[in-house]
């Protein structure tokens, strides 16, 4: 009797857990993940003292602790604590004493100069408890390049806990601060805005390879809204596809494969496959519904786009092939600009609710949805960052168009730019 | 003595007919003093002025840029409702007047631009400028327009006519408007 009543209790909660998920409630602000790391990186020691070098070693330190405090992997030791313990010794490292102010990884940072204008870095990192090295790396450079310097050890810190690389990724978006809308690109943390195509055309919403070497984009010319494929290393630009309107590039994950929004037939856009240089173009979308806005799964295997087949503008999924399309936006009536994330479980996406756009990010395991940001405004575009921990997207917040960046968990809200209008941004991989 | 009085008589006959010689060209009226011949005072008078034929409807027509004829706008843009693409009824008069236009000029190929309000997003609203555009292009092609002298094309809310945030800026954003590529 007991044991029924309790396999009916089950049942009964079974039920309730399933008809909880299916209705796709919004879910505000749910902290996950791991517990940060807890860090400490000293002031970094400066051989050779001289006025150059101190500050040469102070940008690196400062760019390398924001570098891992923006991570949300690492907890960076309070300063202060620095001062509880004896001053540091490369040589010779007290481990017990940076155990003491509760350090779990060491970061030991000397710079020298190197003939004149070059500054040698080297950075080392320790773990505490073991009492043990765990990797090194040393950097050459011209003082011109301590932030990529920076920026390169903070990767290779990132690495060493199985993170991507984000910190020397780039950022590439739409500015009108010259008057007309062209392509720039910066890197994550805003520095080095760079002017990327120099025309008087209109270029528009711009997607990054995922070597980083390529970015595919719209510009309008000769009465044609055409898909180009920029290499802004070699600055070289080749035509892909100039029948009809073509925009909302995505390259797959392999980088073999380029999805896309074209209107080649009928004058309705639909989504098309073809090779990374825009060979052998494909249709994956067949019906008379608007389809758009394609953003490729880290696996490859399946593509998230926006269609009102269903009356209203919903993320769908479908496979990689075009087959198996399923709805998995619910609960409100327009949403678009899906950006899969690259660890795989989540998409973000708009939600237009009485004319304001906010971010939502939908768990795909779990259904759940958080509701990112919060604000009277027009939040459009987002892209994940290369590590799925941040999102890009621009917003009129303050009145004019400009890009903003915000963690998963919708903390640290940051503005990027200023000058100009700027949006559509693509973070690349 | 009968000698002498012959050669004095000769010599009285050669006189007298030399006194008359004399005499007779003394007779001989003078001639008429020349006159000196003036230059005859000429009247210039303006060359008539070329006039140029009238011009018809047609040569003023082909004789204007592309650019000087759009700055015309003979072609009157049309507005939808929010988030739809449908010819709205206060649209159709347009386009039949815009038909009628492009029948007149029969050289004439033009650029059907979709256009969007700001409250779309950048990607629905491309995709949506382009059904605008496209039901336009259907409804001309319903009136006797040819599709092979119209194209279509998508700004999405990139090109807004009214930058305000409000009903009577997104009303004048949500539009098709035409643009004269070839004549």
């Amino acid at each position: 009797m007991i044991k029924k009543l309790f396999f009916l209790l089950c049942g009964f909660f079974l039920l309730a857990g399933i008809d909880l998920y299916s209705q796709q409630e919004v879910v505000l602000s749910i902290k996950e993940g791991m517990p940060a790391i807890p860090i400490a990186i000293p002031p970094f020691i400066v051989h050779e003292n001289n006025g150059e070098t101190n500050t040469a070693a102070e940008a690196l330190h400062k760019i390398i602790t924001d570098d891992l405090k923006y991570s949300r992997v690492f907890a960076l030791l309070p300063k202060s604590y620095y001062s509880y313990i004896r001053p540091l010794n490369p040589k010779k490292i007290f481990f017990k004493d940076w155990e003491s102010i509760q350090a779990k990884i060491l970061f030991v940072g000397e710079i020298s100069n190197d003939q004149g204008e070059n500054i040698l870095f080297e950075g080392k990192l320790y773990d505490v408890k073991a009492g043990r090295f765990i990797f090194g790396k040393r950097y050459q450079a011209e003082k011109s390049l301590l932030r990529l310097v920076a920026h390169k050890m903070s990767d290779e810190i990132m690495k060493i806990f199985g993170e991507p690389s984000i910190f020397t990724s780039k950022i590439v978006f739409v500015s009108n601060r010259d008057g007309n809308d062209e392509l720039y690109m910066m890197d994550y943390d805003s520095h080095n805005q760079t002017r990327l195509t120099f025309n008087n055309v209109k270029d528009y919403m711009p997607a990054w390879s995922a070597d980083r070497k390529k970015i595919a984009y719209t510009s309008y010319r000769k009465y044609k809204a055409s898909l180009y494929i920029l290499n802004p290393y070699e600055g070289k630009l080749i035509e892909v596809q100039d029948i009809g309107t073509n925009f909302a590039p995505a390259f797959s994950p392999d980088g073999k494969k380029l999805a896309f929004c074209s209107t080649i037939e009928e004058g309705n856009s639909e989504i098309y496959i073809a090779t990374s240089e825009g060979k052998n173009i494909k249709r994956l979308t067949f019906n008379k519904a608007i389809d758009t806005a394609p953003t490729w799964s880290p696996t490859g295997r399946e593509i998230a786009f926006t269609s009102d087949r269903g009356g209203t503008p919903q993320i769908y999924i479908m496979d990689a092939e075009g087959s198996n399309v399923r709805r998995v936006s619910f609960g409100g009536s327009y949403h678009d600009a899906p950006s899969w994330a690259p660890t795989g479980d989540r998409i973000a996406y708009i939600s237009r609710v009485n004319q304001i756009f906010d971010i939502y990010v939908l768990n795909l395991h779990t259904n759940r949805i958080i509701k990112l940001t919060e604000s009277n405004a027009r939040n459009e575009s987002p892209c994940w960052s290369p590590d799925g921990r941040h999102i890009i997207f621009s917003s009129n917040l303050t009145g004019t168009v400009q890009l903003y960046s915000i963690d998963y968990d919708g903390t640290n809200m940051r503005r990027l730019t200023t000058k100009g209008e700027n949006k559509l941004p693509d973070w690349s991989r | 003595m009968k000698k002498s009085l012959i050669l004095s008589l000769a010599f009285i006959l050669v006189f007298a007919f030399f006194i008359s010689c004399r005499k007779k060209v003394e007779e001989v009226p003078p001639p008429p003093p020349q006159v000196e011949e003036q230059p005859k005072v000429e009247k210039v008078v303006e060359p008539p002025v070329v006039k140029e034929p009238e011009l018809s409807e047609e040569e003023i027509f082909m004789r204007k840029s592309l650019e000087e004829i759009n700055l015309e706008k003979p072609l009157e843009m049309i507005h939808f409702d929010f988030d739809k693409y449908f010819i709205r009824d206060d649209a159709k008069p347009t386009l039949v007047t815009n038909a009628a236009w492009l029948k007149k000029w029969e050289s004439v190929n033009v650029l059907i631009e979709g256009h969007c309000d700001e409250r779309g997003t950048e990607e629905y609203n491309l995709s949506l400028g382009e059904k605008r555009a496209k039901s336009t292009l259907d409804y001309l092609v319903s009136l006797g327009i040819s599709p092979d002298r119209m194209k279509i094309i998508s700004y999405g809310k990139s090109q807004p006519l009214d930058i305000g945030h409000n009903e009577i800026a997104w009303q004048k954003n949500r539009r098709a408007q035409f643009t004269i590529i070839k004549k």
